[in-house]
């Protein structure tokens, strides 16, 4: 694919300039780079050219970096003395400058060769989804082309179970499930756990409303997860692997069936793998959509056949997991990370991030943005880049009121959060949490009483009912909230809120009831006022809470009668032609009226 | 043993041992941590969260009935804020509990209510909605309440960890969680034994057994029916506890003075009829043993046990005694030996059982121990309930000078009292079929081997130089594992007794609630309810079965001999396979 | 001694021989995103479409699918990766769409510019 440019007509190229912006290029000049860079081009009248800033491409030893695409031409060590040989040489007469070049073969690398001319994916590094959308997820030969199945065959060759953890341990890598604990250290105590036979469990059960990152990496590349998986099972010694997968996901399933299948024929998976003793095999177990059943404990009594509640730890499941056995569990995008810390090194990785968060993170980005989707950026990347430069910005001319990321389990950011990094601890610090990595866009439309009482009500439906806290309590905070966008707040229900939610939180048996009152804890801290509006003056400034809407019909009323035909309740009122009234004590305020209109005589307030 | 610790509770150091809860260890200190959902026999549940406490550098309060200490722990157990938590959690359980306390067959004896009483909770802030659900009373035995559980899960366990007929279990989700049956199956279809074990670790009236009382007090009123009860052992050593004296006092003289004020004409005593029994089992288990019948003989005595045999052990119901249990003896002979007695006709006759147990009541209805169509026992009535109707008929139990049973039916042997404590009946059984084989006296009568709460007890007798190998069980989770070890190892015993209460009978589910200061089947109240039949035992003249001169006079008069034809009809039964839906035979 | 690296080595030559023989080397490949999004989106049918060109004798054309890139509002999506050129994507694809894509990119090589993404 590299080639791509041979006997292009030159005068059609568009070029594309990638201009590495991760923190250490910048500490190596990129910036002043860029400003060299546009003035040349603007100097030699170079047109069809624009420029990109990308986030870190993880090549920092050899930055700045600099890629012209088409041709995926990749410079290292730029100067800004090299620039105007680059822009003659290459823009202007076609010919790329061989001295400045570099080959990296990181594994993600491809996939700037194909997407790099695209805006959405300049500030993403694809490192979970190095493969996604690239590959045939159903053919194995694809994945073997990209490397596939190399980071095992250099395990099985020359590595100790105790080189592959201490690999781990250096990359920094941490779950991505949403507690962010370090994932060489899990392996390394369920190394050490003693106790016959152990298991490695890959967490599929992706439970978060609006999340599918697991889905996309499943059905998008199953064989790095599988793979994944029998690294971690060679370096904490156990024989036996488990995918929980929620059986909500049929497809995943089957191509998860379909890798393991030719897994299995190629000698990756299986009695003496790639001709070694090592033998290891993995068994699917569908999860029956039960949104706690993503908590490891309630996981594991899940597989083992109980009802899936969680239990106390500790002990931890690397002590005493399935079958009373050390388990290993990981979520599906640490799974996927591995190959790649195991090729590229546990240095390369941690390179690449926060000084406590390292990688990247997979989001699913939803909600007021206009490229919704799912995008891996490294951490350290501002929610303000994924909005407005991954994301497009808030469609519609709207404003931007919060970000919500984390899920049910997460919390509300406003506004003057967006520069808010991407990393565990920010965005603790903030007010939310990573989470698994769902993040919605609210923009000015949204009622954030009405946001916060749509998750608890998930919550609530999804508490398995074992523990008080969150069984009880958050079912009293969905009644305080109910009422409230009900207009039937009282005073005091906001304290009643922060009370029985700063209980749940602390006292609540699982991460599912410790993290329930989030999103009410952190709308009340960031929008009180919008709370009390609703419980003291009955308004929702969003309009959104029903109960709270009066609609009227103004001056431009021409009398057309369209609004007396639609409204269900008989509420409106008047004569042909003159102005009609709306009966506010039989107006059930569906907003039909105000759809119906032609002429924006009926408001809503 | 490791070396202590060092911890520290509100800010005072301790050295304690490692490898404990925090419970545990405060529990040694003096700290009282409230508790709800925890109990020492069954797993950790963790779920209640009463037992939070805060632990220095954790993130969140921790539940301490599962949490370790470690060295240099800092834990408080009363800051105001986890004071504040604690109270808010017992209160959202109250707000999703009927608030109908003065009228709750628990009250006075509902550990919510002791607790929310000790945590000071006099207002109420987050009412909102209530569960409802109607009452599952198709059992004999067992009366389901959803509406009354608070979902400590204490039953679930006992149902699947020490009784392991994993009858209970959760279902639904959320605030619509509710304990059932598998399938949601009414009580009386699915397989619970009616053990009654959940009653006994209930902290609420979300089990109650099937109450009888006010039919009773009915009949005893009416003239034209011959009142007629009986009592088992275990009820003598426990009904004093309801009336708040310390366990182990045998209230036997007192208990049958109150009986007959409440109205009785006859108190006979079952211990008559555990002698009768032992007769008819130990003859029985000789014959197997001298003409190669089926060994082991496993004892008939406990109708929960019964119902888990022929639920999840058919292929061992050949094993087993044909014997009735006692109660059941008594009552058919109440109804054909005494009623020609007396000469009245056995139609005319009330019968009715005071019983230790729950499952007894289940027992009664069953249609194999019918005789000639009729009920051998009419009524059974729970230790809980007959104090109730004492104290309901304002008799004073504890100052009511002691009478004597009623004969026929009424003298004991002291092996007839220890049927009511795990080992009892072996131990009883021994004791004459030791004398019948041999023709010798036995000497040393107290077996100790098969004494004691040890979960599967076992023991060797030699019977004029043949070894006779016997095993004991208590609790339907022990006896499975003592009868898998049989499906495996069919000549390892010879002769087994299942009891299905943990203790055997004095820990029955019929047995009065635990005491303020005290957690359902302590295993010092078992003990002491325990040590008051030995005592009995001890206090006794004639502490063999075939001694007891009014059974002698029984077989002289109407049975003829152990394993006879009348026998036959009145004091044997049979079982068959029972295997209610959703149940795989084991085994095939 | 044969050593995981060296089976897994020719374990990915033959992979890639597989692909080859496959049509890989065709001047155009078209991937369709066929991930569960994609496929709610339509893909299949847009996926019906080029295989139907392909067995009515449009040649020169290597058809594969794959999996979700993150561009949900766009989806489906095809890619054209095109011998020489930079390679394409499209978004919104419908079957009327992709007949398009078939008749005017894949036939005569004029990029649909306005659907590209």
């Amino acid at each position: 694919m590299a080639d791509l440019r041979k006997d292009n007509n030159v005068k059609e190229v568009h070029y594309k300039l990638t201009l590495c912006d991760g923190p250490t290029c910048i500490h190596n000049q990129s910036k002043q780079l860029h400003q060299v860079l546009d003035a040349e081009i603007k100097n030699r009248g170079v047109q069809n050219v624009s420029i990109h800033l990308s986030g870190c491409l993880g090549m920092c030893k050899k930055g700045p970096i600099l890629i012209v695409n088409p041709g995926y031409t990749m410079y290292g060590n730029v100067k800004a003395a090299d620039i105007p040989e680059i822009v003659q040489s290459h823009l202007v007469e076609g010919k790329p400058v061989a001295r400045l070049t570099i080959i990296e073969d990181h594994l993600y690398n491809r996939f700037f060769r194909i997407f790099g001319d695209v805006d959405f994916f300049g500030k993403q590094m694809r490192i979970t989804l190095r493969n996604c959308g690239i590959i045939d997820p159903e053919n194995i030969d694809d994945y073997l082309s990209v490397r596939g199945y190399e980071a095992l065959a250099k395990v099985l060759t020359n590595m100790k179970p105790q080189d592959v953890i201490a690999e781990v341990k250096k990359s920094g890598l941490r779950g991505r499930g949403g507690a962010g604990f370090p994932t060489g250290l899990k392996w390394e105590f369920t190394a050490k756990a003693v106790n016959g036979d152990k298991y490695v469990i890959c967490n599929a059960d992706e439970g978060d409303p609006g999340a599918f990152m697991d889905r996309g990496t499943i059905e998008g590349d199953p064989h790095t997860v599988l793979e994944g998986m029998i690294i971690g099972g060679y370096a904490i010694g156990a024989k036996k692997g488990i995918v929980y997968i929620r059986a909500e996901y049929p497809l995943a399933i089957k191509r998860l069936e379909k890798a393991m299948d030719a897994a299995r024929q190629c000698g990756f998976l299986g009695k003496n793998i790639l001709g070694t003793d090592f033998s290891f095999d993995i068994e699917i177990r569908l999860g029956a959509g039960a949104f706690v059943c993503g908590e490891e404990t309630a996981l594991i009594h899940s597989i083992e056949g109980s009802r899936g509640m969680p239990r106390p730890r500790p002990p931890f499941p690397a002590v005493s997991g399935l079958f009373g056995k050390p388990t290993l569990i990981n979520n599906v995008e640490t799974w996927a990370n591995i190959p790649v810390v195991i090729l590229d090194g546990g240095d390369w990785f941690s390179s690449i991030g926060t000084e406590t968060s390292k990688g990247t993170k997979v989001f699913a980005l939803a909600g007021k943005v206009r490229n919704t989707g799912m995008v891996e950026v490294p951490m350290g990347t501002t929610l303000r880049e994924i909005v407005y430069d991954i994301g497009g910005g808030i469609p519609n001319g709207k404003k931007l009121k919060a970000i919500q990321t984390g899920g049910p389990s997460g919390g509300c950011l406003p506004e003057q959060y967006l520069d808010t990094q991407i990393d565990y601890e920010s965005l603790a610090k903030a007010g939310s949490i990573m989470g698994s990595g769902g993040m919605i866009v609210i923009d000015e439309d949204s009622c954030m009483v009405g946001l916060a009482k749509f998750f608890i009500e998930f919550t609530q439906d999804e508490s398995c009912g074992k523990c008080t806290p969150c069984r009880e309590g958050t079912k009293r905070m969905l009644e305080i909230l109910t009422r409230i966008t009900r207009g039937e707040g009282r005073p005091g229900d906001i304290e009643k809120l922060e009370r029985l939610g700063g209980m749940i939180k602390k006292s609540s048996l699982c991460g599912l009831g410790q993290s329930a009152p989030n999103p009410v804890l952190s709308t009340i801290k960031n929008f009180r006022a919008e709370y009390e509006e609703h419980i003291h003056q009955k308004k929702c400034r969003a309009g959104q809470c029903a109960a709270m809407l009066s609609y009227t019909i103004g001056e431009r009323c021409v009398g057309c009668g369209a609004c007396k035909r639609v409204c269900p309740a008989g509420a409106i009122e008047g004569a042909r032609k003159e102005k009609h009234v709306i009966d506010a004590a039989k107006c059930i305020r569906c907003g039909q009226c105000f759809d119906v209109c032609k002429f924006n005589a009926v408001s809503k307030a | 043993m490791a070396e202590q610790i060092t911890i520290y509770i509100n800010n005072k150091e301790y050295k304690v041992d490692p490898g404990q809860t925090i419970m545990q260890a405060a529990d040694k200190l003096g700290f009282h941590i409230p508790r709800l959902c925890y109990h020492p026999k069954l797993s950790i549940e963790g779920a209640c969260r009463v037992c939070i406490v805060e632990v220095e550098g954790a993130r969140n309060y921790v539940a301490s009935c599962a949490y370790p200490v470690a060295n240099g722990m800092k834990i408080h157990t009363n800051s105001q804020e986890l004071r504040q938590a604690r109270r808010d959690i017992i209160e959202l359980i109250l707000d999703n509990h009927p608030l109908d306390c003065h009228v709750c067959e628990r009250d006075g004896n509902c550990e919510l209510q002791r607790l929310a009483s000790s945590m000071g909770i006099r207002a109420r802030h987050f009412q909102g909605e209530r569960k409802v659900y109607d009452k599952d009373l198709s059992s004999e035995a067992v009366i389901r309440d959803p509406e009354k559980c608070i979902l400590c899960g204490r039953c679930v366990r006992m149902c699947s960890e020490i009784q392991q007929v994993h009858n209970l279990t959760q279902a639904h989700r959320g605030f619509d969680t509710v304990v059932m049956p598998a399938y949601d199956m009414p009580m009386g279809e699915s397989v619970c034994t009616a053990c009654g074990q959940c009653i006994n670790v209930c902290p609420t009236a979300a089990f109650l057994e099937k109450n009888y009382t006010q039919d009773l007090f009915q009949k005893l009123n009416d003239p034209n029916l011959i009142k007629v009860v009986q009592f088992a052992p275990s009820v003598r050593a426990a009904i004093g506890e309801a009336f708040g004296i310390e366990p182990g006092r045998n209230m036997e003289g007192e208990l049958i003075a109150a009986l007959r004020k409440l109205g009785f004409n006859y108190v006979f005593d079952t211990q008559f009829s555990a002698d009768l029994t032992i007769m008819e089992e130990g003859s029985e288990f000789l014959e197997r043993v001298q003409n190669n019948g089926k060994l082991p003989m496993i004892t008939s005595c406990s109708s929960a046990w019964m119902k888990c045999l022929e639920q999840f052990y058919p292929d061992l119901i050949e094993n087993v005694s044909t014997c009735k249990s006692p109660m059941s003896m008594q009552g058919a002979l109440t109804k054909s030996y005494f009623a020609q007695k007396i000469g009245v006709d056995p139609k005319k006759i009330l019968s009715v059982a005071a019983m230790c147990c729950t499952a007894k009541k289940y027992e009664a209805a069953r249609e194999e121990l019918l005789v000639d169509g009729m009920r051998g026992v009419d009524i059974v009535v729970t230790t809980r309930e007959i104090s109730w109707m004492i104290k309901s008929a304002g008799i004073d139990l504890l100052h009511i000078q002691p009478e004597e049973p009623d004969h026929p039916l009424g003298e004991s042997s002291g092996a007839g009292a220890i049927f009511g404590v795990t080992g009892g009946v072996m131990e009883a059984a021994i004791r004459t079929a030791y004398e019948l084989y041999t023709g010798q006296t036995l000497i040393d009568i107290e077996l100790e081997s098969i004494r004691g709460l040890k979960g599967i007890k076992e023991g060797k007798i030699d019977l004029d130089g043949k070894e006779i190998r016997v095993a004991v069980a208590h609790g339907l989770g022990n006896a499975c594992k003592l009868l898998d070890t049989v499906r495996k190892d069919p000549e390892r015993y010879h002769f087994i007794e299942i009891m299905g209460c943990p203790g055997g009978c004095i820990g029955g589910g019929g047995q009065p609630y635990a005491q303020a200061n005290s957690i359902p089947l302590d295993e010092g109240a078992l003990m002491k309810r325990a040590q008051a039949l030995y005592d009995l035992d001890r206090g006794k003249t004639i502490r063999r079965s075939h001694d007891n001169p009014d059974v002698q006079k029984l077989y002289k008069e109407f049975l003829h001999s152990p394993l006879s034809k009348v026998s036959h009809k009145y004091l044997h039964t049979h079982y068959k396979a029972k295997l209610p839906k959703g149940i795989i035979p084991k085994n095939g | 001694m044969v050593t995981p690296k060296d089976i897994l080595r020719k374990k990915r030559a033959e992979a890639v021989n597989r692909i080859i023989s496959k049509g890989y080397l065709s001047t155009k490949r078209v991937y369709v995103g066929m991930a569960t999004c994609e496929i709610a989106a339509g893909s299949r049918d847009v996926m019906e479409v080029f295989r139907q060109a392909i067995a009515n004798g449009l040649v020169d054309v290597y058809l594969s699918q794959k999996g979700c890139a993150g561009r949900c509002n766009l989806e489906p999506t095809v890619e054209v990766v095109e011998e020489g050129k930079i390679p394409v994507k499209y978004g919104r694809v419908t079957p009327e769409r992709a007949r398009e894509i078939v008749e005017r990119h894949l036939k005569k090589g004029q990029v649909i510019a306005e659907w590209l993404i």
